[in-house]
This record gives structure tokens, sequence and C-alpha cells, in this order.
């Protein structure tokens, strides 16, 4: 038993090693690289772009999806933003910042890139913060949701093309104080950052319309497979519906669950719209028909930006877009807007002519404006439908302009 | 007192399927590691590997046939894997766990990557065969048809599994090399074959194990590690060289994962480890150690 226990615990200790290995040379590079010379000017040259996405771990399919938006956009206009040819150098940003922070570094220091795209976790996002401010670049993120990126911890240099966390949760919220479900709904998300914010604001925004929370549970992140003790918390609570935050792995097993423990009949089932976006969908089936989720975007979206979008992205990929698709074609969109009239590229220049975009009136999304550098934008009320075999968020209702910090 | 049986009873009925899952996954690591002291860390690779298995094989279209299918295919697979591990692991025997457990996590490493590769990196849900995936009403609450079929499945298993190491020659074989390796060589037994058994019949199970938790786990990158945990937990906590401890492990962690986190919400992310340490505390060689073996 004994020799046992050494083992396991001398082939983590050599994991450790192999770890700290691959960090040493990032850490190398901070010591030699420094303030280089930052790229070209305001005419004509080409343009170094960081897009940071996770390629590896639980959200790589998310960091696909980031990476398509941003390729498709550049196809379709030429490879250029503003006058700007440009070239993209990918950093794989993991599942955590122990390698979102190294790859950024890297595309700042060892590949000198002049604006940095990307970023799908918030603690990453904030891990980065610093650096980026010392090495006045501009860092858009075109996923991470966590409300200080841009409140608490905001930087001129620190943009964001995505949402909030609150503007998602509090959309549902306000929405369902005025659905009748006001004496008890029941809240659950994981125990994590984004997990606990999400749940503040909707209760933030529900219980301000009046409604009530019977009950609140926080299944520990990551290591919870089976949802069947918190599915029969929400049934002892005698809740009206349930609001709930997931994404990936998490929202597969929880709506799955939901379904087959035969709450999905009888206390519906409310969520912000990564519980049911992208490849989770499928994998869900139909357990997830019928549940309601706000978002910022559905590939079915009525407008004409999105029709040119959508069309454009099933002959590309063979696939319906994301939001998170729409968040890196965005990227595309405001940074060849503010680098037409940008001084530089350094991040002082870009900073100030993304403040002057105004209105961003050709996003699939729909209208969206920067408000405190991150989008004020339209929420939808989307509901999980099947058509011509294929699940689908169809779009019920507008739900309104929501401000960042709602 | 009753008022809280009644609340909870769902939740034990539930731990004792996920127990019976747990067993199913576990056993064949404690066949591999408690019995054949080879520490085995490609084990759930192997589940994740079945549970792919049943995805690319039933998971469109929930029939029957395709479920059985998944089963025999990863029965096939997963032996031939084990053949493979057996090989592998063959020049290290002499050199203790270390090289051993090196050796499988990186098998296990480069399994997973290529298991990506193969079916990508999403989220895969897999359903239940026809019949199974309803729900019936038990204990006044809908309970899912499938995890109480998995008791049934998890039961005979365990029948079975007790049967061949307590019953059979093969059985006699395997515990007698685990209290004594040298003398069943001695004897004229060749040693290698009964690992090679072994091995391919605890990567079978492994893999079956996978299909057989597809409905309730899917299938996805990061969920080999996941297991892998689990079944560690189990062997340690039921002892090594023990069908009736990995049983009883097994049952307990379900009902810690399923009871324990309903009734100590709070403290669901550590009661698991909790009752690791103070199992081994405690026992430190496991409830239900087989004399000899170490």
């Amino acid at each position: 038993m004994n020799d046992r226990r050494f083992s396991r615990r001398g082939a983590l200790g050599l994991l450790g090693a192999a770890g700290a290995a691959v960090a040493l040379p990032g850490c190398g590079s901070s010591v030699g690289g420094g303030s280089g010379d930052g790229g070209g000017g305001g005419g004509g040259g080409s343009v170094k772009i960081g897009l940071i996405i996770p390629q590896a771990g639980v959200y790589a399919p998310v960091g696909a999806d980031l990476k398509r938006g941003w390729d498709l956009w550049l196809e379709r206009n030429g490879g250029k933003l503003g006058d700007h040819p440009v070239s993209t150098v990918v950093g794989d940003e993991g599942e955590s910042p122990q390698t979102g922070v190294p790859a950024v570094q890297k595309l700042i220091q060892n590949d000198r890139c002049d604006i940095l795209v990307g970023v799908v976790s918030s603690s990453t996002a904030l891990g980065v913060r610093d650096m980026v401010i010392e090495s006045k670049k501009l860092l858009l993120i075109s996923n991470a949701g966590a409300v200080d990126i841009t409140g608490k911890a905001a930087s001129p240099y620190l943009w964001r093309t995505s949402f909030t966390n609150n503007q998602v949760s509090a959309a549902m919220g306000r929405h369902l104080a005025s659905q009748g479900f006001k004496d008890a709904v029941y809240t659950i998300a994981p125990d994590y950052a984004a997990g606990a914010e999400s749940l503040a604001a909707f209760a933030k925004a529900f219980q301000a319309g009046g409604g009530t929370i019977a009950g609140s549970a926080k299944p520990p992140f990551g290591k919870t497979q089976d949802y069947q003790p918190f599915l029969s918390a929400i049934r002892a609570s005698g809740a009206k519906a349930t609001f709930c935050f997931f994404a990936g792995a998490e929202a597969v097993a929880f709506v799955k669950q939901y379904s087959q423990f035969g709450l999905a009949g009888a206390i519906p089932l409310y969520g912000t719209g990564f519980l049911t976006e992208g490849g989770v969908l499928p994998a869900q089936g139909d357990a997830a028909l019928g549940v309601q989720t706000t978002l910022h975007y559905s590939s079915e979206l009525d407008n004409q930006a999105n029709k040119d979008f959508v069309a454009a992205y099933q002959a590309r990929y063979n696939e319906a877009p994301t939001c998170y698709a729409v968040q890196t074609w965005d990227a595309a969109l405001v940074l060849n807007r503010a680098l037409k009239s940008a001084g530089g590229l350094d991040g002082d220049s870009v900073s100030k002519a993304l403040g002057s975009v105004g209105t961003i009136d050709d996003s699939p999304r729909g209208p969206w404006s920067f408000d405190g550098q991150s989008p004020k934008q339209k929420f939808y009320l989307r509901k999980v439908d099947k058509r011509d075999g294929r699940y689908v968020n169809t779009v019920l209702a507008d739900l309104g302009e929501l401000a960042r910090d709602a | 007192m009753l008022s809280w049986l009644d609340a909870n009873l769902v939740s034990i009925l539930n731990g004792v399927a996920i127990g019976f899952l747990l067993f199913i996954l576990a056993i064949g690591l404690s066949l591999i590691f408690g019995m054949m002291d080879v520490l085995n860390l490609a084990h759930g690779a192997l589940f994740l590997l079945g549970a792919y298995l049943a995805w690319a094989i039933a998971g469109g279209d929930p029939s029957w046939g395709g479920f059985l299918l998944a089963i025999a295919v990863a029965a096939l697979v997963g032996l031939a894997s084990g053949g493979v591990l057996a090989v592998a692991v063959e020049p290290l025997r002499r050199r203790g766990h270390l090289d051993q457990a090196l050796l499988t996590l990186g098998v296990a490493l480069v399994a997973a990557e290529l298991l990506a590769l193969l079916f990508g990196r999403d989220v895969r849900g897999i359903d239940p065969p026809p019949g199974l995936d309803r729900g019936v009403v038990v204990l006044g609450d809908q309970y899912p048809v499938y995890r109480l079929a998995l008791i049934g499945v998890g039961l005979v298993l365990a029948v079975v599994a007790h049967l061949v190491v307590e019953r059979t020659t093969v059985g006699s074989l395997i515990r007698a090399t685990v209290a004594d390796r040298d003398m069943v060589s001695a004897i004229g037994v060749a040693q290698h074959r009964v690992r090679f058994a072994v091995l391919g019949l605890g990567s079978l199970m492994a893999a079956v194990a996978g299909v057989l938790g597809g409905p309730i786990y899917g299938a996805r990158p990061g969920l080999d590690a996941t297991v892998l945990i689990l079944a560690l937990v189990v062997v340690v906590i039921g002892g090594l060289g023990s069908v009736r401890g990995a049983l009883v492990a097994a049952l307990l962690i379900g009902q810690i994962e399923s009871l324990g986190r309903a009734v100590l919400a709070d403290a669901a992310s550590f009661i698991l480890f909790g009752a690791l340490a103070i199992v081994l505390i405690l026992w430190p060689q496991g409830l239900f150690a087989r004399q000899g073996a170490r």
C-alpha cells in the first residue's frame, strides 16, 4: 500500500516538473523581451493580430467557433482590417490562466502582435490584464463575460465584443418576473465565479420585478456528473420554474437529466443562452426541446446582416453559426472600422478609435454600441425547437436593450 | 426520521444505481491493479473509448441492435487494447509502480488525444436503448428506467465476477498469483499468461463500462480522467484484490455521491475525498484487503 502511494506521488511530482519546464521558457522571454517597436504606423502597413483561443481542454469547441468567425470575416473582406493586410497568429489559451497567461505573453513578446483578440475564460482575461496594460497593446475580448473586466478592472486597453454575465442573466430575470413565475423560481449554477455572478444578476433583476427565489444550489464545478440530488431538491422546493447557468458538458448532463427525471414536463427550464448554444444542443437532443434561454444572438434572428452571415457560414463550415462565431466576426467588424481612423496600431490609438465607432449597425446580432467598452445590446428570448431534423434556438421575443452592468 | 427517509429515498436508490455503474467501471481496475499489481492509468481512457464507441454506433438512432453491437465492439476493442497493454508493461514487470504509472499515463494521454482527433472535441450525448429511455414513477417521483436496468446488470456482473474469482480454476490461479507469484511460477504456470488474461479481461470491462455508462455520463474529452479518479478511489477504499471490496466500496461511493450530496449540499465537493481520507486513516489497507495483497 505504502509503496503504491509513493509511486503515485512520484508520478505527480514528475508531472509537476514537466509543467514547470514548459512554463520556464515563457518566464525567460519576459526578461529578454521588453518594449519592442510595436508594429507599423497608421498608413497601410500590415497588422499582426494575436488570436487567443482554447485549442485543447473543455473550451476547445468554443475556441473553434471563435476562430471560424474571425477567419470568415477576413476571407469575405479581402483579408484587411482598415487598410492593413492582416496576419493572424493563434495562441492556445487552454483551460485556465496557467496556460492562458503564457500564451498571451508569447503573442505579445515573441510574436510582437499589434492587437490581441479572443480570450474565453474570465480568469485568463483578468490574469493577463496587467501584462496587456504594461505592453500598451489593445485586447479586444471576444468571449470572457466577467463584469469586472470592463468594470472594476477596467483599462483603456481592455475592450469587449461579447457580453457580460450580468446582462444575459438579468434579461431572463426581468422576463420571468413578468411571466407569472413570480412566487417561486429555483436557481442553480456551478460554484465558480461566472456561475455566482450569473445567479446574483438573475436574482437582482427577478426580485426587482417582484419575484421570489424558492431555493438555490451550487453544484461543484467540474466535479458533478450526476445532478439527481439537486433535481430532487428542485422538486421538493415547490418551484414553478428553474433558472440555470451551465455550459459545455455540464449543460448537456443537466438538460438531459432534467428531462430523464421527469422535471421537464412539470417545472419549465430556463437558462442563459450558453445552455443550448452550439455543439451542446445536438448532444442534448430531444431533452432540450422547449427549454427557453436568453442571449444576444440566435442563428434564427431575422435581419439581413444575419441572413447573409448564416448563409456564408453554412456554405463555409456546413453548420449553423453560434454566438461565439458572431463575437469574433464583430471583433473584426469593429477593428476594421477603428483602424480606418486610428492614428497607429498601438493600444492608445486603437482604443481612441474604438471609442468613436458609434453604433454597429451591420452586425448579425442586430445593432449594438460600446457602453463602457463592452456591448450595450439587445437580448432575445429563445426556445429550442426541432426543424428539418435539426435543433434550433427559435426567437420568441426581443427583450430589449441591456447595459453591461444591468 | 420517516419524513427524512421519504425525502431522500430517491437519492438512496440513485446512489445504488451510480454505485453499480462505479462497480462495473472499477472492477476491471481492481482486477488489474489489485490482483496483477499493474497500475493501469489508461483505465479511464478505455472507458472513454467505450463511451465514444457507443456514441458512434448507437448515438444517432438509439436501437437495441446498435447498443448491443456497441457493447460487442467495445468488448473486442477493450480485449485487444488490454493485450497491447500487457505486452507494453511486460518489460517493466520488475521495475516498480512508478515506471508502470509513467508508461500507462503516457498511453492514457496519447489515447485521449487520439480519441479527440477521431471523435472531435464536442460533448456527445448518448440515449439509452428504446424502452429504457423512459421514466417510471418510483417512490412517488419519476426515475429513469435505464438506471434501474443498470442496477440489474451490475448485480449480475458482481455475481459472475465473484464466482469466477472464487470458484473457478482461473480464479484460484489469479488468487494464487496475488498471494505468491514465484510459487505459482514454480509449479509450472506461465505467469505472463495470467497477466495477459487479467489485463485483457480488465480492459474489456473498462470499455464495456464506457458503453453502459454512456447514457449517464455521455462522452467528452476529460471524462477519462474523471472516471479514472473515481475508479482509483473505489479500489483504494475497497482494498486490493477483492471483488467484494470493490462492490462495497462502489456502493459506498455511490451513496456519498448521491445521498451525501443531497444531505450535505454545502460540502458536496469535499465529501468524496473526505471519506477517502477517513478510510485511509482507519483502514490503511482498504476495507476488504485480501491477505497477501500489497
